[in-house]
């Protein structure tokens, strides 16, 4: 074989042409990789990722609201009776202990989106939550009483830096 | 099973057959120099050029409060924007090299001449639709110079006859530039790069029904002639890797080397820079403009400067084909043509003063000079070349014999 | 038609004089540990009037600051807020006759860059008894460094080592990226080099029965 590929006879054994055709189509997928990940967050985005709250001016009892990666977080500073009461009771659309959904049972914090379609639940009297668009409930660990919705409302990840500075969206 | 699908695909869309006839084994003269491979460059750059367009877009705000912070936050905050955004603009000059050396090469040999005349004007339509989205484009910025090119440029609009005035406002969308302007700039700035595409498909049309010229500017034998691939697709990706090699230089290494110091200011409506000019590849046409003392007289000379091109057809009235190749006094007019536009960019660059309006005067009557002696110059040329004697190929043209299969497809012999 | 090369050759010569002041070009450090001491002097004392609106507090952890320093200089700000400058624009307008410009383009915005930024910094002199500057002569900005009134050698190369170290946290300002896209660089031309060199063996190989013609005229 002469080595050189012409339309009617291509030459198999073109060592040359395999390797260069390797490279550039490396090359080629290797360049489309910035396009792709421009779309990702940009780092502004990412720096929005976590929130920090001053928790120090909410009572027992008291709760605040606030963003994080837009959307809405419930800060519960529960009374002591409250605790009790979640402590002992059990659920039973989406069972989960109340322990397992706090990092210090004085203070709740979850999602305050409804996981039936999204809409935020309201405050109700006895601690826990009302959903006014299909009227899901929710107690005062967050977990859901009454449906449509299928789960509790989500706990995020979330750390103390001190007893009164919490870190939403990081473990640690 | 590639194959099954390739002939059900070829009982319903003539894929295969086209593949076969405009692709692959498409006729292509076997003596084309590297000369012949900006086409397919252009082709590349236009493709980079939305690619990188359509992602910073994602992220770019038409808005005359946001632009300016929004390419910030590209350069800064996206991932990877500050190589979309440095491609774009190296691109964008990147563009008009490509596509200058692509005329001049048509020029030097004569490719605009019968029967590709067509192919000529869609290539000239080619490049205003490239001026406008260059000009457009370099407000998106929002930047001093940015805003003070587009004002000027767009007062030029002035000279048109009686309605002059309201044409500028019109054009801006405001009585000066403003956000009105920024908006549907950006809007048409998106839009225009798809009608150079389909421009290029008809460009590409019209290339496939005349066949490429090649340096002697006489149609070659057929047997001369050799299938595009692989022959014209390996030398095509290896000049596109040449021409890489020196667009990431710029890019990775010299990217502000395009970039205006003044269009790192925001645009500030209330003060213009003390020294304002366009892109460079739009200087020498600038210099024509600034030669003129009267505002429409410019105009009127820099819009034919730009559209006389489209003359050369008729311009050119020698028998003998091609371009340089064999006419010596056209490859003089050629250099001199070239060394002209390289004055009339110098002059552009430069503030007005007593010296730069005699040069750029000067340069400029060149310029048209080129293209009005031509028709004289071709004639008086192939008579002193028949007078000494014509080389043997040319010759063997203008002797009378019997026709050959695709005579009728090219070449000047009458 | 005479006058025109000597005219050309004229403003060729001319040209070169582009600027009305020459720059000093002397090198302008690009590591790391300059960059930082530049942002000390930058945060602690140029901040007293300019804002650095594109740089926010978080990009300085980039360059190795520690959280408590960023923290310290923040302040109440946030994370994500920008660098302010101490004096409102408006009180320093009325003190200085001109609002004190945003320094994060200020290497990008001036022809000479970093080396515009260098010259000007250390350009502050006496001319005719007034103080006055050799790159912007117009300037209402005080020698802040205080070069023009300084005579010991040590002491003004200390001024002009700092002078450099602004320089080069501003040129780092400008451009954050800069690095990682030489970088990013060197790789890239290395493969575009390789893929040419490889492309061009396998197009001669492919011509090499055509390039074995007879030329055609």
């Amino acid at each position: 074989m002469s080595g050189s590929d012409t339309i009617d006879n291509p030459d198999r054994r073109n060592f040359l042409g395999k390797i260069t055709t390797a490279a550039g189509v490396t090359g080629a997928a290797a360049a489309c990789w910035p396009f792709v990940s421009s779309m990702n967050p940009s780092t502004d985005v990412l720096a929005k990722a976590t929130t920090e709250v001053d928790i120090s001016s909410i009572p027992p009892g008291g709760e605040h609201t606030v963003a994080w990666q837009g959307k809405p977080v419930f800060i519960v500073h529960r009374t002591p009776e409250q605790i009790k009461a979640m402590e002992s009771k059990e659920t039973t659309i989406d069972p989960e202990a109340d322990d397992k959904r706090v990092v210090k049972p004085e203070w709740l914090v979850v999602v305050g989106i409804c996981t039936h379609l999204g809409c935020v639940p309201n405050r109700d009297p006895e601690g826990g939550w009302l959903c006014p668009c299909h009227g899901s409930m929710y107690d005062a660990s967050g977990r859901v009483i009454r449906g449509p919705a299928p789960r509790n409302l989500e706990v995020p990840v979330y750390h103390f830096e001190s007893d009164t500075k919490i870190i939403i969206g990081k473990k640690i | 099973m590639i194959k099954k699908t390739i002939s059900w695909i070829d009982e319903r869309f003539p894929l295969t057959a086209f593949v076969k006839h405009e692709l692959t084994g498409y006729p292509t003269p076997r003596n084309l120099s590297y000369w012949w491979n900006f086409g397919f460059l252009a082709g590349f750059v236009l493709v980079l050029q939305i690619a990188t367009g359509i992602f910073l877009a994602m992220h770019y705000k038409a808005d005359s409060g946001l632009a300016f912070d929004s390419i910030q936050h590209i350069m800064r905050d996206v991932n990877y924007g500050w190589l979309l955004r440095y491609l774009h603009s190296t691109g964008s000059s990147a563009f008009f090299v490509v596509i200058y050396v692509h005329m001049a090469r048509t020029l030097y040999y004569g490719s605009y001449r019968k029967p590709r005349e067509l192919l000529w004007w869609t290539g000239q339509l080619l490049l205003l639709l490239l001026m406008a989205i260059s000009f457009m484009g370099y407000l998106l910025p929002w930047g001093q110079m940015s805003y003070w090119g587009a004002e000027v440029i767009t007062n030029l609009f002035r000279a048109t006859p009686f309605i002059g005035d309201k044409v500028v406002i019109w054009l801006r969308g405001d009585f000066s530039v403003g956000d009105a302007t920024l908006t549907r700039f950006f809007a048409l700035h998106f839009l225009f790069p798809f009608i150079i595409l389909g421009a290029v498909v008809i460009h590409l049309v019209a290339l496939h029904t005349v066949r490429s010229s090649n340096p002697s500017g006489i149609n070659l034998a057929d047997k001369d002639n050799i299938p595009f691939h692989p022959y014209f697709t390996i030398k095509d990706m290896y000049g596109l890797g040449v021409y890489l090699i020196i667009f990431f230089a710029f890019v990775f290494f010299f990217p502000h080397f395009f970039i205006e110091p003044n269009n790192n200011i925001p645009a500030n409506p209330m003060q213009t820079p003390p020294h304002i000019e366009p892109e460079w590849y739009f200087l020498p046409f600038y210099a024509i403009l600034r030669s003129v003392p009267d505002l429409v007289g410019g105009v009127v000379a820099m819009g034919l400067s730009v559209m006389i091109f489209a003359a050369m057809p008729y311009m050119d009235r020698s028998n003998i084909p091609g371009g340089a190749h064999y006419r010596p006094w056209y490859r003089v007019m050629f250099y001199v043509f070239i060394i002209d536009i390289f004055v009339l960019g110098y002059v552009g660059s430069q503030p007005v003063s007593p010296d730069m309006i005699i040069l750029g005067r000067a340069a400029s009557l060149v310029y048209f000079g080129t293209f009005l002696v031509l028709p004289f110059m071709s004639k008086k040329e192939e008579q002193w070349m028949r007078a000494r004697g014509l080389p043997p190929a040319l010759k063997a043209l203008f002797e009378p014999r019997a026709p050959r299969e695709h005579e009728t497809q090219g070449g000047n012999s009458k | 038609m005479k006058k025109i090369l000597p005219i050309l050759l004229a403003c060729v010569a001319l040209s070169a004089y582009g600027e009305e002041a020459r720059l000093d070009k002397s090198p302008i450090p690009t590591d790391n540990a300059s960059i930082q001491r530049g942002a000390e002097e930058v945060i602690t004392v140029c901040s007293g009037c300019h804002g650095l609106k594109y740089i926010k507090y978080r990009n300085l952890l980039s360059l190795g600051f520690a959280k408590d320093k960023v923290d310290g200089w923040r302040g109440s700000n946030s994370m994500n807020a920008s660098l302010p400058p101490q004096m409102p624009g408006n009180i320093a307008k009325a003190s200085f006759g001109v609002e004190p410009p945003d320094l994060s383009l200020m290497a990008a915005a001036r022809e000479g860059g970093g080396h515009y930024i260098y010259t000007y910094l250390t350009g502050y002199h006496m001319e005719d008894g007034k103080l006055t500057n050799s790159v912007f002569p117009v300037t209402r900005m005080p020698d802040i460094l205080g070069l023009s009134g300084t005579t010991d050698p040590q002491k003004r190369a200390a001024i002009e080592k700092t002078a450099k170290d602004v320089t080069a946290f501003l040129v780092w300002a400008a451009d954050p990226h800069a690095q990682e896209r030489r970088h990013m660089g060197y790789y890239v031309l290395a493969f575009v080099f390789v893929m040419t060199i490889l492309l061009r063996l396998w197009k001669k190989q492919i011509w090499r029965d055509i390039d074995s013609l007879p030329k055609i005229e």
